[in-house]
């Protein structure tokens, strides 16, 4: 049986990795390439136009999804570092996490269904 | 034994990059996820449509959030750097050079794609390019 | 050439009120501070408690925080610390017994916990086992091996300051030692407890502070490090 928590760490460099790549190409679309973002006019119309294609919702999607997996992991160690926890409480921590994951991955994509 | 702040603070050993790193790892890492939460808040105003969105945008053009904006970057190029920095060790290299990893790999290379990214930023919200 | 250096020395229980006694004391070239400390002790105030045994950097009884970071008093030179005033205060993360003294109970309650001893694989065999050149043991044995348990690792230590269950570097590179060894057995014990998510090897966040205070050199960042790589892919656990 592979450790859990090793496949926990190694997931948080994969997905550290993904997020590199991810972020670049998030903040070069967002920030710097087309003319109206440059001067800030980040308006409804422009991330419509972008967001009607589904390539670009999937890879949103997954950019949000992953960084939630990435953010809420590295939370959770901070929080195991202070060794406060118990095994149990542990346990609670790490299922409460997930859940504020999943309804935060959620409040993401809803923004979505109006587009 | 009980500690004041002074102490707690000299517990932790500044003069050693690694320590230095974790700790811009961990202030970061937490910066980035709070962020998160409000550029989630930003976004799903899209549900609520273009006027509405639109109107909650036009908060973000000042040159505060400019400003901002850059030090959103400067915060995602440490964190992603310095991620970096830890990736390398965990594979086994340059364990052994630790410090030049950090100034190197975390400062270094860090810096410079910080100015890569800022410059072009800041040309843009003073609307002197783009 | 004649200088004095002022040496601080924490006090516990203060004295007259007093966390630090100050000392001006007269450098002679190849001073150590542990020198400079019996000078304090001897010449000036004889109830400063510190301690001490073979003086010569190998037995690991007199770890200090000198100007801040956790070395051995007897193979620091005075005059290598580039500073008039030299700080020695007790180790942090332990309990102070008297001045600058500390008891080491938690790093050895640790050492303990990551079960040190050598537990055979063939305790009855006959003849001596062969550890191949090859050997990840043989390669990586040595540089790890020359542990004196002064417990400067674990004051240095940011993870041992705020967690006292998490297991420390000393006792985790003990481990990997144990790990690397082909005669011992008692290596899926000690993975159960280095895999522990609260106190384990997964506390460790590469800070490098015990690879950085190690008076023998130890990299014990690597060690950890290597103990996380070989959890990751189980049943080929170091190799002999």
């Amino acid at each position: 049986m592979m450790s859990r928590n090793a496949l926990e760490w190694y997931f948080q460099r994969i997905t550290g990795a993904l997020l590199l790549v991810l972020l670049a190409a998030h903040f070069w679309v967002e920030h710097f390439m087309t003319a109206p973002l440059r001067r800030g006019d980040l308006t409804f119309a422009v991330i419509a136009s972008r967001i009607s294609n589904p390539a670009w919702q999937a890879i949103d999607i997954a950019f949000l999804i992953v960084a939630l997996f990435h953010g809420l992991s590295g939370l959770r160690n901070i929080i195991l570092d202070y060794g406060r926890l118990g095994k149990r409480a542990a346990g609670a921590m790490t299922a409460a996490l997930i859940s504020i994951g999943a309804v935060w991955a959620w409040w993401g994509i809803a923004a979505f269904r109006r587009l | 034994m009980r500690y004041s702040l002074r102490d707690a603070l000299r517990k932790y050993r500044w003069q050693f990059s690694g320590m230095v790193a974790w700790t811009i790892q961990r202030v970061t890492g937490l910066l980035l996820l709070a962020y998160l939460f409000l550029h989630v808040h930003t976004v799903s105003r899209l549900s609520q449509g273009p006027a509405a969105f639109d109107r909650a945008m036009a908060t973000f053009h000042s040159a505060f959030f400019k400003l901002l904006e850059i030090g959103l970057l400067g915060v995602v190029v440490l964190h992603a750097s310095n991620g970096i920095r830890i990736t390398l060790v965990d594979l086994g290299i340059g364990v052994g050079r630790q410090r030049h990893l950090f100034w190197i790999v975390t400062v270094g290379a860090g810096l410079l794609v910080f100015l890569a990214g800022a410059i072009p930023l800041f040309l843009f919200a003073i609307g002197k390019a783009g | 050439m004649e200088c004095q250096v002022t040496l601080r020395v924490a006090r516990h229980p203060a004295q007259d009120g007093k966390r630090f006694s100050e000392y001006r004391v007269s450098l002679e070239e190849r001073m150590t501070v542990l020198d400079a400390l019996f000078r304090a002790q001897r010449e000036m105030d004889g109830s400063l408690g510190f301690r001490c045994s073979c003086r010569v950097g190998m037995c690991g009884s007199c770890a200090v925080n000198i100007n801040r970071i956790p070395r051995l008093a007897c193979t620091t030179l005075v005059r290598n610390l580039k500073s008039d005033v030299v700080t020695v205060e007790p180790l942090p993360h332990y309990q102070v017994v008297k001045d600058v003294a500390v008891s080491l109970a938690p790093f050895f309650e640790q050492w303990r916990r990551a079960r040190p001893a050598f537990r055979p694989r063939n305790a009855g065999a006959s003849t001596l086992a062969l550890i191949g050149k090859d050997s990840r043991f043989r390669q990586l044995a040595p540089a790890k091996r020359d542990c004196i348990t002064c417990g400067a690792c674990y004051a240095a230590c940011s993870i041992t300051g705020m967690n006292p269950r998490y297991l420390g570097p000393a006792a985790i590179n003990k481990a990997f030692l144990r790990l690397l060894d082909p005669r011992d057995a008692g290596g899926e014990d000690r993975l159960k407890i280095l895999d522990r998510s609260l106190d384990g090897v997964w506390r460790c966040h590469t800070q490098f502070n015990c690879t950085a205070v190690c008076p023998r050199g130890i990299d014990l960042t690597d060690s950890i490090v290597r103990i996380k790589r070989a959890l990751l892919r189980p049943g080929r656990l170091f190799p002999s």
